[in-house]
């Protein structure tokens, strides 16, 4: 099970109406659900799909398997928070400020409303890609340098 | 040296690769087009005689590799690289490793790009030379703050600093009076030597309302150089060419010469070999020199439109060794051309908009040339620059040019991106771009005044 694949299931099991998703293959097992389904999860009106811990979990997702840690995160104030930060258009996500500096942002991490969490650069202008609300960083989607589509999901939210 | 060679290696992307192309075709030569992972479906790569990978998409790891490019050369057999505009087209070092290679830089000598990149030692140059240049000294500033404020008194505010290392309009600041000078002048060494490695700045007299004028030259490695006629390129955004056009329009056609003549022996003087362009500012009937490029313009296709000469190949045959084949006095100006550069971006707010283009419908008939390697089904990558193709139309005058070029634009669409084609059918109706010989302000003006009515 690649990170891509896991992408692919995450947006799947997203665009769906299932609470739970159940994946195997290769002896890897990954294990999707919904707040307030089978998990225990704090937040039981959010919507947002939840990443369990693959088992066992292979070292290349690890993206994916940081965000098991924060299904029991308190669910944000305020009115229906939105889960996903996406990426306003197609272009080259930049995960870190300048070559050799730390990142934005860290998987687990608690943001501010506003807060930068990466740069999406298009034919040389560079758009910073800010937090819409005060929340955890649930999970990095993507990798430093790689192409996103527009609408693409970049981070979630916890 | 330069030598006879049948392969080249273009060491570029997008349209100016499939320009290079269509010349080393044009002249029986075979082309390795070294390409990134994001254009392997290109055109030109598909019509090249052979093509290699050299990298990921990124600039840096693709077309900025040296070592992959000349890697590249090796293996392909190719002994000569043009590195078209941007990119390597400019870097001295990477001339130099050419050279050292054993292989042919389509481009001047590394020690002249060098000298023309050092924009202090190009204006002393051109100085010498008798290329007229803006007012202030050709040699850094100096350290002592009086001595500083002296210069600038000379010269007469508003002056502008400028990066010795910059060039291109990167690297420069205005001061209107002395109160700001010193500030403005630590503040720009500070960027200098951060972004070019070269903390040395000079000064000049800031010209308030310039033209943007430029000479194109043609210079051979037997000591010959002419000069192919002058462009206007002042309607800019942020320092970014928007349309050109050839000649300059309303500036008597004898200074030009005499002018574009000083360029030409100046080139014969440093011992120039190759294309090159003499930019200038041009106010109240009078040139200033202001750097030099070393390289194929992007906006040479207007300057082919009314002399006839087809510069890329021209080019080519001054890096394999060829004499001129013709002189001044052999270098006509007929009619008038424009050029509009058409990016993916937003019209109205320059917004980038890479990705796939769903319709490709370009303009034609008499006088129409359009210059791009798009096409329905092309994904324009977001990971470099956003112009997608180049619209050039030539008429018997600047009229019959302007009127020629609003029905190209017309005829033109693209779908599925957003270009600034709207943009373009905008200012070939503003009223001072139709009459002519606005300075380098006018479109941000023009801009300024669109947005501030709507």
């Amino acid at each position: 099970m690649n990170q891509e694949q896991i992408k692919m299931l995450i947006d799947a099991f997203a665009a769906s109406d299932l609470s739970m998703l159940e994946f195997s293959e290769n002896g890897c097992t990954l294990r999707l659900a919904r707040r307030g389904a089978a998990l225990p999860a704090a937040g039981g009106e959010a919507s947002a799909p939840v990443v369990a811990a693959p088992v066992p979990a292979p070292a290349a997702d690890a993206a994916a398997v940081a965000a098991a840690d924060d299904t029991t995160a308190a669910p944000p104030p305020g009115p229906a928070p939105t889960a996903d930060v996406t990426a306003p258009l197609y272009g080259v996500v930049h995960l870190r400020p300048a070559p050799g500096e730390p990142d934005f942002v860290q998987a687990g991490e608690a943001v501010e409303a506003g807060r930068t969490l990466c740069v999406v650069e298009a034919m040389k202008v560079f758009n910073e890609v800010h937090a819409p609300r005060g929340a955890t960083i649930a999970s990095v989607l993507v990798e430093s340098g790689q192409e996103v589509d527009a609408g693409q999901v970049l981070f979630r939210l916890g | 040296m330069p030598a006879p060679f049948d392969t080249v290696l273009i060491a570029n992307r997008g349209e100016i690769a499939l320009r290079i192309q269509r010349a080393c075709r044009g002249l029986g030569l075979r082309t390795v087009v070294a390409h990134s992972e994001a254009d392997r479906d290109a055109v030109y790569v598909a019509q090249a005689d052979q093509a290699l990978c050299i990298g990921p998409a990124a600039p840096g790891r693709s077309y900025l590799n040296q070592t992959a490019l000349l890697f590249a050369a090796e293996v392909s057999g190719a002994q000569a690289i043009h590195p078209g505009y941007g990119f390597l087209s400019e870097n001295a070092g990477f001339a130099e490793r050419v050279e050292r290679a054993g292989l042919t830089f389509v481009g001047p000598s590394a020690a002249a790009i060098r000298t023309m990149g050092d924009k202090v030692a190009a204006k002393r140059a051109m100085r010498e030379a008798g290329v007229p240049c803006v007012p202030g000294p050709d040699t850094a500033l100096p350290e002592d703050p009086d001595a500083v404020r002296a210069l600038a008194r000379d010269i007469g505010y508003p002056v502008i600093v400028k990066a010795a290392g910059g060039g291109g309009g990167r690297g420069m600041r205005v001061v209107e009076a002395e109160a700001g000078l010193l500030d403005a002048l630590a503040l720009t060494r500070e960027e200098a030597r951060r972004a070019f490695g070269n903390p040395e700045v000079y000064i000049e007299k800031f010209l308030l309302h310039p033209r943007h004028v430029e000479i194109q030259v043609l210079a051979d490695s037997h000591g010959a150089a002419v000069w192919l006629g002058s462009r206007d390129c002042s309607l800019q955004r942020r320092h970014q060419k928007v349309i050109e056009e050839a000649p300059a329009p309303g500036i008597d056609p004898a200074l030009i010469a005499e002018v574009g003549e000083r360029c030409a022996a100046a080139c014969r003087r440093i011992g120039y070999c190759g294309v090159g362009t003499f930019e200038f500012l041009y106010e109240r009937g009078a040139f200033y020199f202001i750097e030099m490029n070393t390289r194929l313009q992007v906006e040479h296709p207007v300057t082919e439109a009314t002399t006839g000469i087809d510069i890329v190949q021209q080019q080519l045959r001054v890096a394999r060794g060829e004499a001129l084949a013709f002189a001044q006095a052999d270098v006509p100006c007929r009619g008038h051309a424009i050029e509009c550069r058409v990016n993916a971006e937003d019209p109205a707010t320059f917004a980038p908009s890479p990705g796939l283009v769903t319709g490709w419908r370009v303009p034609g008939g008499f006088g129409v040339r359009v210059d791009s390697h798009a096409h329905a089904g092309y994904r324009v990558p977001p990971h470099y620059d956003s112009m997608i193709a180049k619209l050039i139309v030539h008429g018997t005058d600047r009229a019959d040019a302007l009127a020629r070029m609003r029905l190209a634009l017309s005829e033109m669409r693209v779908e599925g991106i957003a270009t600034n084609l709207a943009l373009h059918r905008e200012l070939l109706d503003d009223a001072g771009f139709a009459a002519g010989g606005v300075d380098i302000h006018h479109l941000e003006r023009w801009l300024a005044a669109r947005s501030a009515a709507r």
